[in-house]
C-alpha cells in the first residue's frame, strides 16, 4: 500500500512538472484534486462558462467608452515601461476579456456597492456570505492570471468563479461599505489556493484558551523540603537524548509512510501558484491594522502569514498599484504604504492625492463662505479637474435578493473540509428538518465512526440532573458497556458502569429492540464519593459485582493518612452449597482491613453484608435494565420527533409564517379602513369656528361663508405670525452675531488662544444657526401660499359648507 | 411468648433472657451462625423484651449501642438501670407500673419517648432530652394541665399524646396545649388543625406571651454569659485573662487589708487609672501576639499537611500500580501448567511483594528525615512577646515604685498633718490609728510594697509559664502526631504486605507430579 501511495504521488509529481510546460493537462489533474476535495453537488456537473447567456447584459458590458478606451491605451503605455523596467518579471493583470469578450480594465470591474443586509455592513460578514454563496473554482492555468475577468453580476448570477471573481466580488462589497479595500493578484500556498483546509483545526472545534489560573501560592516557611533528588543527571541526560533519537526515527518512519503524515507535503510549485485575495488597509472604519481577506474562507489572515507569498499588484475602484519590493521572504516584510513611490508603483499618479489631506486644506479654507453642499461640488470639480481620472465601472449595479441573501450556499448547501472534520452548512428551511449545520469529527483522519439510532451503538446523552430522580447526569453508551454518571444522590453514588455479554448473533434488526432487556450482563460497578458521616473504613467506595463470576468486590475509602484502602471480596455461595448447614464461612470471603490488626470480622455480620449486597445486586440489575428501557424510548420518541419536525417561522418572517402573514395582512386591511376617518378628526379646522357659532345642526349659506372667511383669515395669521417668529429668531441672531464680532476685533490682540478658540465655535455655530433660520424662513414664504391655497381647496369640498360654497 | 409457666411470676432480667430475646428476633440461619459464634451484646441495635412480667430493669449495661428498646407490657415500677443506652434513640415503657419520670438525663437521643398507661402524676426531669420528637404519656395520672407547659422545652416536639390523664376533661384542655405547645403537628392522634390553633392563641396569648417573654430574657442571659465564657477562655488561650481591666490593681490591694485602708488617704486613686492603662495596653499586646501565633502554628500545620497528602497520594499510587499489575497473577499462579513453573512464578511474586515492601518502606523513612528537621524546630513562641512581658513587668514595676514613694508622700503628710490636727477630712478611725507615729506608717506602707511587688512578678511568672507550657504541648502534639503517624503507617506497611503473602501462600498450586 505504502508502495503504491508513493507511486501516486511520484506521478503526481512528474505531471506537476510537465504542467508547467503544458497547462492544460495541469488544469486536468487540478481539477480533480478540487473535486475531490470541494464537492461539488452531484446535480451541477462541471459548469461551462461559454455556455451562458450575454445578450440580456447592458451595453457598457459589450463595448468601451470612449473614456475606457483612454485608460486601456494609458495601461497598455504603462505595461510597456514596466516591461522595459522589469524585463524579468511576469506581464501584468491589467485587461483581461469581460464575459461578452470585450477588454476592460480590471479597476473598471470593481463596483463599489453597499448591499441592504445589515449583516454585510462588516467585513467579516461580506467575506463569509461571499465564500459561502460563491463555489469555488480552481484557475484554469495555476500558475499564471485568468485571461479573462467576468462582472460581479455575473458571477453572482452563477453563483461559481476563481479566485479573481471571488476577490473582485468581495473587494466591491467592502468599498461600498466604506473599508479601504483592494483586490491582490499574488501568489500563495496551495492550501490556500485550492481551498484546501483538511489541515485547519475547524472553528467550531476550537477551544476557547484555557486562562492559566493563577494560584497565589503563599509562601510558608514551614513547608517541607523536597528529598533531594538522588537521581543521576547524566543518566537523565542520556535518557533524554534516547528518546529524543527513538523520537526522530520515529519521526522519520512515519514520514517514510507518506500520506498518514499530517505536516504538509512539499509543493513543488511552492511560490509560483497564482491566487487573488483582498487586502484592507487600517485607517477607515476603524481597522485598527492591515490584513488579508482570504476570499475562498473569509477567513482573514494577518499580512505575515507565511501561506501568502508574494503580492505582483492591488487595485480597487479608483487606481492600480504595481509591488517593487521584494516578495522573497513572504509578504512578511512589505510596506502597505501605497502612496511611498518607491514601493508601490502607481498608475494614475495623480489622484491618488492623499485625500484626507487634500480634504482638510478645502476645510479650513472655506470654512465660512461655504455650506456642506458647495464643498462636496467643489470636490467633484476637482477630481474632474485631474488630468485623467479611472472611468466609472461598467458594470451594473450588484444586486442580491433577499431570498438569495438567505439561501446563501449555491443549491443551499456548502461542504469544508477541516483537519478530522467535516462542517457541513444549509441555507435555512432548505431541510425538512431544519438543519443548519452539521459537523462531523472524525476520530482519525482516516477512520470514520458512524454514531446512529440503533441501540447497542455508541451514544452519549446527557439529562437534566435537576429534574431526575435519580440524578442521572450522562449515560455514555457503546456495544456492550454503559456508563452512567450522576450527580448530588443521597447514596453518594456518582459512577456506575454496566458491561454487558457481547450477543452471539451480532445480527440485529430493526424490529428486535424488545429483546435487549434479555442481555445478560457480566459486571456492574459503582463508584461513590465519600460520605463524612460514615468512618472511611466503613464508607464503601468502589463495589464491582462480577455477576458472571458471583463475586462481589468492595472497596473502602482511604483512612486518614493511609495509603491502602480496606476491602472485602465475597464469594457467593452456591445452590447447592447453601443446602448445607454452613451458610457462611470464614473462606466465602476475603476481607483486608487497613490498619486495624487482625480483628477479624464476624461472620454474623458478614452474612448480613452478603445478603444485603445479594439483594442490592438484584435490584441493580433491575435497575440497569429498566434504564435500557428508558433509553430505548427515548430514542423512539427522538425518531419520532425527528421524523415529524415543525419549523416555527419567525413571526416577522411574514413569507413563511403563513399564519402570521395573514393575520399581518389582515390589520393591514383593517388599518386603510380606518384610515380616513381618523384624519379627518385630525384636521377638522373648523370645529372651533362651529362651536363659536353654537355649532347648529344646519348651517345658512351666510354662515357658511363667515365660516369660510373666519377660517381662512385665522389660518393667514397664523401663518404670517409664523413667519414674524421666524423672521425675528433671525435678526436677533444677526444682531448678536454682529455684536459678538465686533468685540472680538476689538479684543483680538488681547485674547488668549483659548478665548480665540472659544469664539471661533461660537461663531461657525451662530452661523449655522442663522443658516438654518434663514432657510426656514425662505421655506415658509414658498410654502405658506400653497398652503393657503390648499385649506381652501378643501373647506370647499368641505361637506358641511359644500353645499353653499358650491353654488358661490 | 413462651414462658407461660411463670407468666404471674414477678421477673428479672437476666443473661438467660436476654439471650433468648436476641435470638427470637433473628430469622433462622443467623441464629444457627449466631450459635457458632456466639452473641456480642455490643452489637445488638435493637431489643424486645415484651410481655415478660419484668419488674425491675437490670443487666442491660452491656447493649451499648442498642437504639431500640422495647419494655412495654411488663410491671416495671421504675425507671433504672438504663444510664448507658446512650445511643437509645426509641424507648418503649408503656403498659407498666411506672410512678415517676427519672433516670432518663444520659438518653440525649431519645427521639421517641413512650410511657403510655403508667400512673405517672407529673412530667418532669426530662431536661436534657433536647432530640425529643414524639411523646406519650396518655392513660396516666397527670392532673394540673399546667405541668404541660414544662413540655414547651422541646423544640422538636411535634406528636404528643395526653389522652386519658384526668386533665383531658378540662373544657379548656385541647386550647390550652396547642396554644403552649405551638410546634405541635399532632396530638392525641389528630392533626392540630389551623382554626384550633388560632382559636388557642387569640385564647390565651396573654399566658403564652408573658411566657415568650421570660424564655427570651432567659436565652438573652444564657447567650451573654456564654460569650463572657468564651471570650475568657480566649483571654486564657492568649494568656491575659483578667488583665484587661483594674483585676491585677484590685488584687493587688484584695489581700492587702491594710493598705486597703490607706486608700482612704486623698490622692491615692489617680493611681488606678495609670495601672489600668497599662494592663490594658499589655491586654492588647497578648492578644495580637496570640493571633500571630495561632496564625504561625496553622501555617505549621499546612505545610505539614501538604507533604502528608503527597506522601499519602505517592504511596497510594504505588499500590494502585502494583495492584494494577498484578490483578491476573494468583489466578496464574493457580492455573499453572506444572508444579515447577508456578513454583517459579510464586518465588517472583514474592520477590515482587518484597520489593513493593521495601518501596514503601524506603517512602516513609523517606518522609520520617524530612518531618524529623522540621518537627524539631517549631519556633512557635515569638521572641518578642518575652519582650512584651518584660517591658510589661519593667513597667508595673516602675508604677509601683511611684505608687509607693507617693503614698508614703502623702501618708507622711496626712500623718504630720493629723499630728498637727489640721486634718479636716473625716477618716474612719482605724484609718486614723495608723496616723500615730511615722514608723509604724512607713513600714506599713513599705510592707504592702513589698507585697505589691511579689504580686506582679507572679504574674508576670504566670504569663511566661503558660507560654512556655503551651509551646511544649504544641510541639509535643505535633511529635506525638508524627510519632502515632509514623507506626500506623509501617504497622499498615506490614499488614499490607502480609496481606498479599498469605493471599500468595493461601493459592493452592498444582501438585507436584512424578
Amino acid at each position: 500500500m505504502e508502495v503504491l501511495e508513493e507511486k501516486e504521488k511520484e506521478e503526481q509529481k512528474e505531471e506537476e512538472l510537465k504542467a508547467l510546460e503544458v497547462g492544460s493537462e495541469l488544469h486536468d489533474m487540478d481539477k480533480k484534486l478540487s473535486v475531490e476535495k470541494v464537492c461539488f453537488s452531484s446535480d451541477v456537473p462541471d459548469f461551462d462558462w461559454n455556455s451562458i447567456d450575454t445578450s440580456q447584459l447592458p451595453d457598457s458590458y459589450k463595448v468601451n467608452s470612449p473614456k475606457e478606451k483612454k485608460m486601456l491605451h494609458i495601461a497598455d503605455h504603462y505595461h510597456q515601461q514596466f516591461a522595459h523596467l522589469c524585463p524579468e518579471r511576469k506581464p501584468l493583470f491589467l485587461h483581461p476579456v469581460n464575459e461578452c469578450g470585450v477588454e476592460k480594465f480590471v479597476s473598471t470591474t470593481v463596483r463599489p456597492t453597499l448591499l441592504p443586509y445589515t449583516e454585510l455592513y462588516h467585513w467579516d460578514g461580506c467575506a463569509s456570505f461571499v465564500s459561502d454563496y460563491l463555489t469555488m473554482e480552481p484557475l484554469k492555468f495555476p500558475l499564471t492570471p485568468p485571461t479573462s475577468l467576468y462582472s460581479p453580476t455575473t458571477i453572482l448570477k452563477y453563483q461559481r468563479g476563481n479566485c479573481f471573481d471571488f476577490s473582485v466580488l468581495l473587494c466591491s462589497m467592502l468599498i461600498g461599505a466604506g473599508y479601504d479595500a483592494y483586490c491582490v493578484n499574488g501568489y500563495a500556498t496551495h492550501d490556500i489556493c485550492s481551498l484546501d483546509e483538511t489541515l485547519e483545526e475547524c472553528p467550531l472545534l476550537r477551544k476557547p484558551q484555557e486562562v492559566p489560573k493563577e494560584e497565589v501560592k503563599k509562601s510558608n516557611k514551614y513547608r517541607v523540603k523536597p528529598p533531594p533528588d538522588m537521581h543521576s543527571k547524566f543518566e537523565l541526560q542520556q535518557e533524554a537524548k534516547k528518546k529524543a533519537e527513538t523520537e526522530a526515527t520515529e519521526k522519520k518512519e512515519r514520514e517514510e509512510r507518506g500520506m498518514e503524515a499530517e505536516e504538509p507535503a512539499h509543493d513543488h510549485l511552492c511560490g509560483l501558484r497564482v491566487h487573488a485575495w483582498v487586502l484592507v488597509l487600517s485607517g477607515k472604519r476603524e481597522v485598527p491594522e492591515t490584513f488579508f481577506i482570504d476570499p475562498f474562507t473569509g477567513n482573514s489572515h494577518s499580512t505575515m502569514d507565511e501561506q501568502f507569498l508574494g503580492i505582483e499588484s492591488v487595485w480597487n475602484h479608483k487606481n492600480y498599484w504595481v509591488n517593487m519590493q521584494d516578495c522573497r521572504n513572504g509578504c512578511k516584510d512589505l510596506v502597505f504604504d501605497l502612496s511611498d513611490a518607491v514601493h508601490w508603483e502607481i498608475m494614475l499618479s495623480e489622484t491618488d492625492k492623499p485625500l484626507q489631506l487634500l480634504l482638510g486644506a478645502e476645510k479650513e479654507n472655506e470654512l465660512f463662505d461655504r455650506n456642506v453642499d458647495d464643498m462636496e461640488e467643489e470636490e467633484e470639480e476637482e477630481e474632474e479637474e485631474i488630468s485623467f481620472a479611472m472611468p466609472p465601472s461598467w458594470v451594473a449595479p450588484i444586486q442580491i435578493s433577499p431570498k438569495e441573501f438567505e439561501t446563501r450556499c449555491s443549491q443551499g448547501r456548502k461542504v469544508i473540509l477541516y483537519k478530522k472534520a467535516k462542517l457541513e452548512k444549509w441555507a435555512p428551511y432548505s431541510n425538512g428538518n431544519g438543519l443548519v449545520k452539521r459537523l462531523t469529527v472524525y476520530a482519525d483522519s482516516n477512520l470514520h465512526t458512524y454514531k446512529s439510532m440503533n441501540p447497542q451503538t455508541e451514544r452519549v446523552m446527557e439529562f437534566y440532573t435537576e429534574t431526575r430522580v435519580d440524578g442521572l447526569q450522562k449515560l455514555a453508551e457503546n456495544d456492550n458497556e454503559m456508563k452512567e454518571y450522576f450527580v448530588g444522590r443521597d447514596d453518594f453514588k456518582y459512577f456506575q458502569y454496566t458491561e454487558f455479554r457481547a450477543k452471539r448473533k451480532k445480527v440485529t434488526l430493526v424490529g428486535t429492540r424488545t429483546d435487549v432487556n434479555s442481555r445478560p450482563i457480566v459486571q456492574i460497578k459503582e463508584c461513590f464519593h465519600r460520605n463524612l458521616q460514615k468512618p472511611a473504613d466503613e464508607d464503601v467506595a468502589e463495589r464491582v459485582f462480577l455477576i458472571e463470576e458471583d463475586m462481589i468486590q468492595l472497596t473502602y475509602h482511604l483512612k486518614d493518612k493511609y495509603i491502602t484502602a480496606s476491602k472485602k471480596d465475597f464469594f457467593k455461595p452456591t445452590e447447592s452449597y447453601r443446602k448445607q448447614s454452613e451458610i457462611m464461612t470464614p473462606e466465602m470471603c476475603i476481607t483486608y482491613q487497613a490498619g486495624s490488626s487482625e480483628q477479624h470480622t464476624k461472620l454474623i455480620h458478614l452474612y448480613k453484608l452478603l445478603r444485603e449486597l445479594t439483594e442490592e445486586e438484584k435490584q441493580l440489575k433491575q435497575q440497569v435494565w429498566r434504564t435500557q428501557a428508558e433509553v430505548l424510548k427515548i430514542l423512539e420518541i427522538r425518531e419520532n420527533e425527528e421524523a415529524d419536525i415543525k419549523l416555527s417561522a419567525s413571526i416577522y418572517d411574514t413569507e413563511r409564517n403563513e399564519k402570521r402573514r395573514q393575520e399581518y395582512e389582515a390589520m393591514m386591511k383593517a388599518k386603510k379602513d380606518e384610515f380616513p376617518g381618523q384624519k379627518e378628526q385630525d384636521l377638522d379646522y373648523l370645529a372651533p369656528f362651529l362651536i363659536q357659532i353654537g355649532s347648529p345642526e344646519k348651517i345658512t349659506k351666510r354662515q357658511a361663508l363667515r365660516l369660510r372667511d373666519d377660517c381662512l383669515s385665522d389660518f393667514k395669521n397664523r401663518l404670517v405670525s409664523k413667519a414674524n417668529i421666524i423672521q425675528a429668531h433671525f435678526e436677533k441672531e444677526v444682531e448678536e452675531l454682529q455684536k459678538k464680532n465686533q468685540q472680538f476685533q476689538e479684543n483680538q490682540n488681547q485674547l488668549s488662544e483659548k478665548e480665540e478658540a472659544d469664539f471661533l465655535a461660537d461663531y461657525s455655530e451662530t452661523m449655522f444657526r442663522i443658516h438654518i433660520l434663514a432657510l426656514r424662513l425662505d421655506r415658509e414664504k414658498q410654502t405658506a401660499p400653497q398652503k393657503y391655497l390648499a385649506l381652501e381647496e378643501k373647506l370647499r369640498k368641505d361637506p358641511r359648507l359644500a353645499e353653499h360654497l358650491g353654488h358661490a | 411468648m413462651s414462658q407461660s409457666d411463670n407468666s404471674f411470676e414477678p421477673n428479672v432480667i437476666d443473661d438467660e433472657m436476654l439471650q433468648k430475646a436476641v435470638e427470637e428476633q433473628w430469622p433462622e440461619d443467623i441464629r444457627k451462625l449466631a450459635k457458632v459464634e456466639g452473641i456480642n451484646f455490643k452489637d445488638v441495635m435493637e431489643l424486645q423484651l415484651r410481655f415478660r412480667n419484668i419488674l425491675q430493669i437490670d443487666n442491660l449495661w452491656q447493649f451499648e449501642n442498642l437504639t431500640k428498646l422495647q419494655l412495654d407490657n411488663n410491671i416495671i415500677e421504675k425507671i433504672e438501670a438504663l444510664e448507658s443506652l446512650i445511643h437509645l434513640v426509641w424507648l418503649d415503657l408503656s403498659f407498666n407500673n411506672i410512678e415517676v419520670i427519672e433516670g432518663l438525663d444520659t438518653l440525649v437521643k431519645l427521639q421517641d419517648l413512650s410511657l403510655y398507661n403508667n400512673r405517672i402524676s407529673k412530667i418532669e426531669h426530662m431536661d436534657t432530652l433536647q432530640e425529643l420528637q414524639i411523646f406519650s404519656i396518655g392513660k396516666n395520672n397527670l392532673t394540673t394541665l399546667e405541668n404541660v407547659v414544662y413540655l414547651r422545652r422541646f423544640k422538636n416536639l411535634h406528636t404528643l399524646n395526653l389522652t386519658g390523664n384526668p386533665f383531658c376533661d378540662e373544657e379548656q384542655y385541647m386550647l390550652f396545649v396547642v396554644a403552649h405547645l405551638p410546634g405541635l403537628v399532632y396530638l392525641d392522634f389528630k392533626l392540630v388543625s389551623d382554626t384550633t390553633r388560632e382559636v388557642a392563641i387569640s385564647n390565651y396569648h396573654y399566658l403564652t406571651d408573658l411566657l415568650e417573654h421570660e424564655e427570651a430574657q432567659a436565652l438573652a442571659q444564657l447567650e451573654e454569659k456564654q460569650a463572657q465564657q468564651k471570650e475568657l477562655e480566649y483571654h486564657k488561650t492568649a494568656f491575659v485573662e483578667y488583665l484587661n481591666g483594674s483585676f491585677l490593681f484590685d488584687s493587688l490591694y484584695a489581700e492587702d487589708t491594710e493598705a486597703a485602708k490607706l486608700a482612704y488617704l486623698p490622692g491615692v486613686d489617680d493611681l488606678l487609672k495609670d495601672f489600668v492603662s497599662v494592663c490594658e495596653n499589655l491586654f492588647n499586646y497578648c492578644l495580637k501576639e496570640h493571633e500571630k501565633r495561632e496564625a504561625e502554628v496553622s501555617d505549621f500545620y499546612e505545610g505539614l499537611h501538604e507533604v502528608l497528602t503527597a506522601n499519602q497520594e505517592e504511596g497510594r499510587r504505588i499500590i494502585l500500580d502494583f495492584e494494577n499489575q498484578n490483578k491476573m497473577r494468583l489466578d496464574e499462579i493457580h492455573h499453572a501448567s506444572s508444579h515447577d513453573t508456578a513454583e517459579s512464578m510464586r518465588a517472583e511474586y514474592n520477590e515482587d511483594i518484597l520489593q513493593l515492601s521495601e518501596t514503601l518502606m524506603t517512602l516513609e523513612m523517606q518522609m520520617v528525615d524530612q518531618l524529623e528537621v522540621r518537627l524539631r524546630l517549631i519556633p512557635v513562641k515569638p521572641p518578642i512577646l518575652d519582650a512584651g512581658t518584660f517591658h510589661f513587668a519593667v513597667a508595673c514595676r516602675d508604677l509601683e515604685n511611684r505608687h509607693h514613694e507617693k503614698l508614703l508622700e502623702i501618708s507622711i503628710s496626712a500623718l504630720e498633718k493629723s499630728l498637727k490636727n489640721e486634718l479636716d477630712e473625716e477618716l474612719p478611725d482605724d484609718v486614723r490609728e495608723f496616723l500615730v507615729d511615722k514608723n509604724t506608717i512607713v513600714n506599713m506602707v513599705n510592707k504592702s510594697h513589698d507585697i505589691h511587688l511579689l504580686k506582679i512578678s507572679m504574674r508576670e511568672c504566670d504569663i511566661l509559664l503558660n507560654m512556655y507550657r503551651w509551646e511544649a504541648s504544641v510541639k509535643e502534639k505535633a511529635l506525638q502526631n508524627e510519632i502515632d503517624r509514623n507506626r500506623n503507617r509501617i504497622k499498615e506497611i506490614f499488614q499490607y504486605i502480609d496481606d498479599l503473602q498469605e493471599q500468595l501462600d493461601n493459592t493452592q498450586i498444582p501438585e507436584l507430579t512424578e
